[in-house]
């Protein structure tokens, strides 16, 4: 028998891995497939339609809270990616390395219910300084500063998401060679315009996928956002609040559907781009390349 | 800036330079000048502080302590950017994201130069360094020897006064280390820029060099033309770094008259020397290995045991032991023939005034 010749264990691994996709992504397709059910979820008579896909643009609720989520997603991608941007950089020049790794994951090592309600706390204390600050000068403008909303949720989801963002771009970062900076610096540049001209447009489909990764993570976010958002609602907290109270509507199908087609297809567009984008220089490369002339 | 700019001074002017990591001294106290237009070379062992001090003068590194004055003008304080020099790295230092041509261009894009000079003096270049046709190419579609061709024509294009090289022939293959050795001296010899050259390679540094300097655990221990290096070291550790040479310890027993005599335990070895230290004190002479002959036993020189033959090719090294342990080594061409049997006793000797004494 030649073990080389066998096309099991190949065959094999791909199973294992198709296995592990399915299992992992099985839920998202079930609700994909609730989603165009006519008779909603549990129904047991299934019957195909898009109606509650149109329905979802007609439900208030969710379309304003789907509104804050965007909002929310654009203003923490807007702050967290240009951090991760500088801490990894930071990180890449630091001579001790460690203290740096550990500041930077440190969100991700408290659990999400301690963190949410640790920085409902802390808001909460900040506004009675800032209230009583601004009684004390006879003005009302620090009043809001800190109360539960907007900014509140924005700052914990910045906390949230920079641990992830900042390892997505370091993993680019990694790759990127310092040299390259020395050398456009010896050419005249300073430093910011050697980062902006020869370091950022190869970290480029890093920071993308940190941008893409961000916005995931917002979507995502219940916990945090649930304790700090005050008085507005954002598209995971509707559909969890309608779970625990009244059950999923088939409209929340329809709306969690669409925002998986979006991520499936953010993620798989960046993969795509860079399997292709790849394999076109690899191409061009073999094409153009002579034999070795010195 | 601290000194006005003169502009017949040296082109680079190193005064005290130090640079410690924390309790490592990378550099400590090192003093250079070298002159407009001269193709010098800091050669050394791996890790002695060359590369530091290089990159101390391209602006990479800020010193610990000490000057660097670039044409009389003390630069310390200023960054790469703003010091007259250019540099080439040793790999991995051409934008990937760009052609040829707009890697060669780019500190001119910087300089806002107008489009057509841009073009114009980037084709230039790449005539004059031979990569004529391949402005379109991305660096990795070009061999490691066009790659640094590539980053030659980048810096060569600015027309700054001082290129300085980072061992930019070390990723090459031998022959092609080789080739590239001879095309950067005529390079400089043509363009009339002073070129400060690193490298760990002895061949290297001799073909290229006016001037060498030999760089070792943060020191300059010695300088001067690649002849007087390899022929007449001072220290040494330039006599074991350079060439192959014999070195052999002992103790000063008689000095004066311009010779010195040293005792090797049963042999007394007697040295051209003018160095001035007293009898009895710890000394060093270095005899290069094509100086060496191995004779028959009971000649004139020391006594001996040969040990074996070893064929290199072009040479062919003899290998013969003193009474004291002390291996030397003998290079002969074209001489495959063992001068005796291993282990059998055998005369080493060399030309009396071929041995340099060391006193360090």
């Amino acid at each position: 028998m030649n073990d080389y010749a066998n096309p099991w264990s190949y065959r094999l691994q791909w199973a294992y891995m198709l296995l592990v996709v399915a299992t992992l992504m099985t839920p998202v397709f079930y609700v994909m497939y609730v989603s165009f059910n006519e008779n909603g979820f549990g129904a047991a008579e299934y019957v195909f339609t898009t109606e509650w896909y149109g329905v979802v643009f007609g439900d208030k609720l969710m379309m304003n809270a789907l509104g804050w989520t965007v909002s929310l997603a654009i203003c923490t991608t807007l702050i967290t990616v240009p951090f991760a941007v500088l801490s990894a950089k930071f990180y890449k020049n630091a001579r001790n390395k460690l203290p740096v790794l550990f500041l930077l994951m440190l969100p991700l090592f408290v659990a999400p219910d301690i963190f949410g309600s640790a920085l409902l706390v802390y808001f909460k204390n900040l506004n009675f300084a800032f209230q009583w600050l601004g009684d004390q000068l006879g003005t009302g403008m620090f009043d809001a500063w800190f109360r539960l909303g907007f900014m509140t949720a924005l700052i914990g989801l910045v906390i949230y998401t920079i641990p992830y963002a900042f390892i997505v771009v370091l993993i680019t970062m990694g790759r990127y060679r310092e040299e390259q900076t020395e050398a456009a610096r010896s050419c005249g540049a300073s430093s910011w315009r050697a980062f902006w001209d020869i370091e950022f447009p190869q970290i480029r489909p890093g920071v993308a996928s940190s941008c893409a990764f961000t916005v995931i993570l917002c979507f995502n976010e219940y916990t945090r956002t649930s304790l700090l958002k005050g008085g507005f609602d954002t598209f995971t907290t509707v559909l969890v609040s309608q779970m625990l109270n009244t059950g999923m509507s088939e409209q929340s199908y329809a709306m969690s559907a669409m925002v998986s087609y979006v991520a499936i297809a953010l993620i798989g567009g960046i993969i795509l781009w860079t399997l292709v984008r790849s394999d076109k220089l690899g191409r061009e490369a073999r094409a153009k390349a002579e034999p070795v002339a010195a | 800036m601290r000194d006005a700019v003169t502009t017949d001074a040296p082109a680079v002017e190193v005064r005290g330079l130090a640079k410690h990591y924390g309790p490592v001294r990378a550099l400590d106290g090192v003093d250079v000048t070298i002159q407009a237009g001269e193709y010098f070379v800091l050669l050394g062992p791996s890790g002695g502080g060359k590369t530091t001090l290089l990159r101390t003068i391209g602006g990479f590194h800020r010193p610990t302590a000490g000057d660097v004055l670039l044409h009389g003008r003390d630069v310390s304080d200023l960054p790469p950017e703003k010091r007259p020099t250019g540099m080439v790295f040793q790999q991995y230092a051409l934008f990937p994201h760009m052609t040829v041509e707009r890697n060669v261009g780019y500190g001119l894009s910087l300089q806002k130069r107008p489009k057509a000079e841009i073009s114009d003096r980037v084709s230039a270049m790449l005539d004059q360094v031979g990569l004529t046709g391949l402005g379109g190419r991305k660096p990795h579609e070009l061999s490691g020897g066009q790659q640094q061709r590539v980053q030659l024509a980048r810096a060569l294009v600015l027309d700054r006064d001082i290129l300085l090289l980072d061992e930019p022939l070390a990723a090459l293959d031998a022959q092609l280390r080789k080739d590239m050795c001879l095309e950067l001296k005529h390079l400089q010899e043509k363009v009339g820029v002073t070129f400060i050259h690193v490298t760990h390679n002895q061949e290297e540094a001799m073909t290229v060099a006016n001037r060498i300097a030999l760089i070792a655990d943060g020191k300059l221990i010695e300088q001067g033309t690649a002849r007087q290096i390899y022929e007449a070291p001072r220290r040494r550790f330039t006599a074991s770094f350079i060439g192959e040479n014999n070195l052999i310890d002992g103790t000063l027993s008689a000095t004066g008259d311009g010779t010195a005599t040293l005792d090797i335990g049963s042999d007394r070895i007697t040295v051209p020397s003018d160095e001035s230290a007293s009898s009895g004190h710890d000394a060093t002479i270095s005899i290069r290995s094509e100086l060496v002959a191995i004779g028959p036993a009971g000649g004139e020189g020391l006594a001996a045991t040969f040990v074996e033959s070893v064929y290199l090719g072009l040479t062919t090294s003899h290998r013969a032991r003193l009474a004291d342990g002390t291996e030397i080594v003998s290079r002969v061409v074209s001489a495959p023939t063992p001068p005796a049997e291993p282990g059998a006793p055998v005369t080493v000797s060399w030309p009396q005034d071929s041995a340099r004494l060391h006193i360090d």
